[in-house]
C-alpha cells in the first residue's frame, strides 16, 4: 500500500511539473540540440543547401577578429556588474536606516529596472548627446573643457553603456540587499556597537561578510544575465561606432538574424555558453573563500 | 491517464483537483497542438481550387510601407473593383526584424502570396529558398519593356524574379533660398570637392550645418566609385583601397573637422540625428537623401518652412562624369509567392499594381515606374498640392532628366557592415584613413576567399 501511495504522489508530481517541461522541451531542449548540430553545418537560414562542414565554424570564429573584439567588449560590459552590485549595497545600507522618504526613494531606485528597455535607451542617448546633452552641458558647467563624447566615440563608447548598465540593474540588487539586511539580527549590531565598534567597522565586517550569500546570488545571476543582454545595446548603438559596443550576444545576433549564419552563431552561442559555464564554475570554487553561510 | 483517474479514485479531494486541473492543462496543450495541425489542413486546402468555386480568391500582400501612406487605398481601390479577387495588405518593417519576420512566413508557408522586397541580398536570399517565382511563365508583360532598361539590374541569372514597380530616386535636396541668397546657382551636376566648397559657404551664411547625409544614403558615393572601378581588382582581390575611397574618406572627414559644415558621423548616429527635421526646419541647408523626403516635406503641418526646395543629383567622387553612376533606378520589387496556390491572380492584380494601380502611394514618393502609367498625374500627386514650394525644374531634371546612370548596389550585407564599420572608426579618429581602407581590403579579401 505504501508503495503505490508513494508511486501515486511520484506520479501527481510529475503530472504538475509535466505542461512546464512539455515548454521547457520543445522549446528550449529542443532547439538546444537542433543548434548543437547546426555548430557543424554551414546552413543559412532560406537556402535549403545545408553540408556537414565538421569543425569549420569553430576555426572559422577562432580566426575571426570580430570575435575577439566582441569578447573583449563583453568583458568590459560585465565590469559593470561587480560595480553595480557595491553601489547597490551602499544604497541599500543607507536606505535601510532611518532616512527622510525612505520609501519614496526606495521606489525611486527601483523605477529603471520595470521600465521600458526602449525607453531607457532613448533617454540615456539624449541625456549622453555629446554637443548639446546636458550630461556634457553640466561638465563644461563645472570646468571640464573637452567633456567626453560618451557613446559617440569609440574610447567612450562601452563606458557610458557600463553606467546605463550599473544605473539600470541598480534597483534590483538593491531590493534584494535590501531583504537581506533585514534579516541580520538586531542583538548583533547592538552588541558590536556596545564593544565600541565604529559604524565603518560594523559595516565591513559584520553586515558586508552577513550578506555575503546574497552578494554571491547577484554576482552569479548577475553576469550571467549581462552576458546574455543585448537587447538595450541592440537600441541604443547597433554595436557602433565602429564595433566599439559589439558584444558576444549582439555578435551572434547579428550573424543569426542579419546574415542569416545560423551555423556560425550557433557555433558562437556554444561557445557564450561553454564561457558562461567556466565562469560560473570558477565563481562557485571560489566562493568558499569569501561567502559565509 | 492510468495514474490520473487511479489517483481521482483513490484520494481526497485536493489531490483530485489538482490532477484534475494538470490533466486539463495536458489536455489543453495536447489539444492546441491538434488544432494547429488541423487548422493548417482547412487552410490548405481553402486556398485549392475548392475556394474558387465557393468565393472570392483571397490574396495577401506583404509590403514595407505602412497602410496608411497608400498602400491601404491602392487594396481598397482594387478590392472594389474586383470582387472576385480580395486582396488584404500586410505591413512588415524593412529592418532586421522586418524581413526575419516575412522571411519566417515565407518558409513555414504562411499565407503570403506577394510581397515587395527592397534590396537585393534579400531578394537573393528568397530567391534561393525558392518563394519567388520566375515570372517568365507570365508571357503577357514584357517587363524590359514596360519598366525600362533599369530592370535589368535586378534581373538574378538573367531572370527577373519579381516586378520592380518604382522609380527611385536619390539627390542632394537644397534650400533654394539659402542657395540664392550666397550667390550659389543649382548645380546640375558637381563634384564632392565642389559640395565641399557649397557646404562651407552655406555654413558661413548662418546655417548649422552646410550638408547633412541621411544615413540610407550614406555610403552611396562608395558604391558609385567601385561601379565604376570595380570592388575586385583584375586579380580578384578586394579593390576597397581605391583612390576615390580614400577621397571619400578625406573629404567628408574634413568637412566634419576642418570645416564643420557636416555633423561628426559618431555623433549623428548615437543621437539618431533627424536630418529631415534639421533640413526642413532650417538648420541645415543641404540633405543628401531620396524621394522618401517628400513624405516630410509635403507635411507643412508637421514641418513648417518658408524656403523653396531644389534639387541636385548625388555629387560624384571622380573628375570625369561621364564615369559617373549613381544610386536609384527602379526599387519596390514584387514577387509572386511560388508556393501560392493563386498565381493567376496575384499576377492579375500585381500587372494592375505597376500600371497604375498604386497611384495612391505617389504621394509618399513612389513614382510608378511602368510606361502604363501617368507619370505627370504621378508627379502631380507626388507634390500634393504643394508645388509652390519646391523648384519644379530642378525636381524633374533629378527624376527624369539628369541622364545619369543608375546603379544597383550589390553587396553582400556583411560587407555593407564591415565597411560602415572601418569608416566610422576613421571619422572618429580611431584610425588612419589608410588603416581604414588596409582593413576593408583585409576583411573583403577573407570574405572573398571564404565565399568563393
Amino acid at each position: 500500500m505504501g508503495k503505490s501511495w508513494l508511486k501515486r504522489q511520484s506520479l501527481l508530481g510529475y503530472a504538475f511539473i509535466g505542461p512546464n517541461m512539455l515548454g521547457v522541451l520543445v522549446f528550449f531542449i529542443l532547439p538546444a540540440i537542433y543548434s548543437f548540430y547546426l555548430m557543424f553545418t554551414d546552413y543559412r537560414f532560406m537556402n535549403p543547401e545545408l553540408h556537414f562542414v565538421g569543425f569549420d565554424n569553430i576555426k572559422r570564429m577562432l580566426g575571426d577578429e570580430l570575435f575577439y573584439v566582441s569578447l573583449r567588449n563583453t568583458v568590459v560590459f560585465l565590469l559593470s556588474v561587480p560595480v553595480s552590485i557595491l553601489l547597490a549595497f551602499l544604497v541599500a545600507a543607507a536606505l535601510n536606516k532611518a532616512v527622510y522618504w525612505k520609501k519614496t526613494l526606495r521606489a525611486l531606485y527601483f523605477m529603471p529596472y520595470i521600465t521600458s528597455g526602449v525607453a531607457v535607451a532613448f533617454v540615456w542617448m539624449l541625456l549622453f548627446q555629446p554637443s548639446d546633452g546636458p550630461i556634457n552641458g553640466l561638465l563644461r558647467a563645472i570646468g571640464v573643457s573637452h567633456p567626453p563624447g560618451w557613446l559617440s566615440t569609440t574610447d567612450t563608447s562601452m563606458l557610458a553603456i557600463d553606467i546605463i548598465w550599473v544605473w539600470f540593474m541598480l534597483g534590483y540588487n538593491m531590493i534584494i540587499y535590501l531583504a537581506a539586511l533585514q534579516e541580520i539580527p538586531e542583538e548583533l549590531l547592538e552588541a558590536a556597537k556596545i564593544d565600541g565598534a565604529k559604524p565603518w567597522q560594523i559595516m565591513g565586517r559584520i553586515v558586508w561578510p552577513l550578506v555575503s550569500p546574497t552578494t554571491f546570488l547577484l554576482l552569479v545571476t548577475g553576469l550571467i544575465m549581462s552576458i546574455k543582454t543585448f537587447g538595450i545595446i541592440q537600441a541604443i548603438t547597433q554595436g557602433g561606432p565602429g564595433n566599439s559596443t559589439t558584444v558576444l550576444s549582439l555578435f551572434i545576433y547579428q550573424n543569426a538574424f542579419r546574415y542569416y549564419e545560423m551555423g556560425y552563431a550557433s557555433a558562437i552561442s556554444w561557445s557564450l555558453f561553454a564561457i558562461i559555464l567556466i565562469f560560473t564554475a570558477l565563481q562557485w570554487i571560489g566562493q568558499k573563500r569569501w561567502v559565509h553561510y | 491517464m492510468r495514474g490520473q483517474s487511479q489517483t481521482q479514485a483513490g484520494t481526497g479531494r485536493k489531490k483530485r483537483w489538482g490532477a484534475a486541473v494538470s490533466g486539463l492543462l495536458l489536455a489543453s496543450l495536447l489539444g492546441g497542438c491538434v488544432g494547429m495541425g488541423g487548422n493548417q489542413q482547412a487552410t490548405g486546402a481553402s486556398g485549392g481550387s475548392e475556394a474558387a468555386a465557393e468565393g472570392p480568391v483571397k490574396l495577401t500582400m506583404w509590403g514595407g510601407v505602412p497602410p496608411e501612406n497608400g498602400p491601404q487605398q491602392v487594396v481598397d481601390d482594387w478590392n472594389a473593383k474586383n470582387p472576385d479577387i480580395q486582396v488584404e495588405y500586410v505591413r512588415y518593417v524593412n529592418d532586421d526584424d522586418g524581413n526575419l519576420k516575412l522571411d519566417t512566413a515565407l518558409s513555414t508557408g504562411q499565407n503570403v502570396d506577394l510581397f515587395v522586397n527592397y534590396a537585393k541580398s534579400n531578394l537573393d536570399k528568397r530567391i534561393k529558398s525558392g518563394v519567388a517565382l520566375d515570372l517568365a511563365e507570365f508571357k503577357d508583360y514584357d517587363i524590359d519593356k514596360m519598366i525600362g532598361p533599369e530592370a535589368a539590374s535586378w534581373k538574378i541569372d538573367d531572370k527577373y524574379y519579381g516586378l520592380p514597380t518604382t522609380r527611385n530616386s536619390t539627390f542632394v535636396a537644397l534650400n533654394a533660398d539659402a542657395l540664392e541668397k550666397a550667390g550659389l546657382p543649382i548645380p546640375q551636376e558637381w563634384t564632392w570637392d565642389e559640395a565641399r566648397e557649397y557646404a562651407r559657404k552655406l555654413k558661413e551664411s548662418g546655417f548649422r550645418y552646410g550638408l547633412v547625409q541621411h544615413t540610407a544614403s550614406y555610403s552611396d558615393p562608395l558604391d558609385s566609385a567601385m561601379v565604376a572601378d570595380g570592388y575586385t581588382k583584375e586579380d580578384g582581390t578586394s579593390n576597397m583601397d581605391d583612390p576615390l575611397v580614400g577621397k571619400w574618406l578625406e573629404t567628408l572627414n574634413a568637412m566634419m573637422k576642418e570645416d564643420g559644415s557636416t555633423p561628426p558621423l559618431g555623433e549623428q548616429l548615437t543621437s539618431k540625428m533627424p536630418v529631415e527635421n534639421l533640413f526642413l526646419g532650417g538648420d541645415a541647408a543641404m540633405l543628401n537623401i531620396g524621394g522618401w523626403l517628400l513624405r516630410s516635406s509635403n507635411n507643412q503641418k508637421d514641418f513648417p518652412r518658408d524656403f523653396k526646395i531644389a534639387f541636385a543629383p548625388v555629387p560624384r567622387l571622380m573628375e570625369n562624369a561621364a564615369d559617373y553612376t549613381t544610386s536609384g533606378g527602379v526599387g519596390d520589387i514584387i514577387s509572386v509567392n511560388a508556393k501560392t496556390p493563386n498565381k493567376e491572380a496575384a499576377w492579375k492584380f500585381l500587372k494592375w499594381y505597376a500600371d497604375g494601380g498604386m497611384m495612391p502611394m505617389a504621394p509618399g514618393g513612389r513614382i510608378p515606374a511602368s510606361s502604363a502609367a501617368d507619370r505627370d498625374e504621378a508627379l502631380k500627386q507626388m507634390l500634393g498640392g504643394q508645388e509652390a514650394t519646391y523648384d519644379q525644374p530642378s525636381l524633374e531634371y533629378v527624376m527624369f532628366g539628369s541622364g545619369i546612370p543608375t546603379f544597383n548596389r550589390d553587396l553582400s550585407q556583411e560587407m555593407v557592415d564591415m565597411r560602415a564599420q572601418e569608416y566610422e572608426k576613421y571619422f572618429l579618429g580611431a584610425q588612419t584613413a589608410e588603416e581604414a581602407m588596409a582593413n576593408m581590403v583585409k576583411q573583403h579579401n577573407a570574405f572573398l576567399e571564404k565565399n568563393k
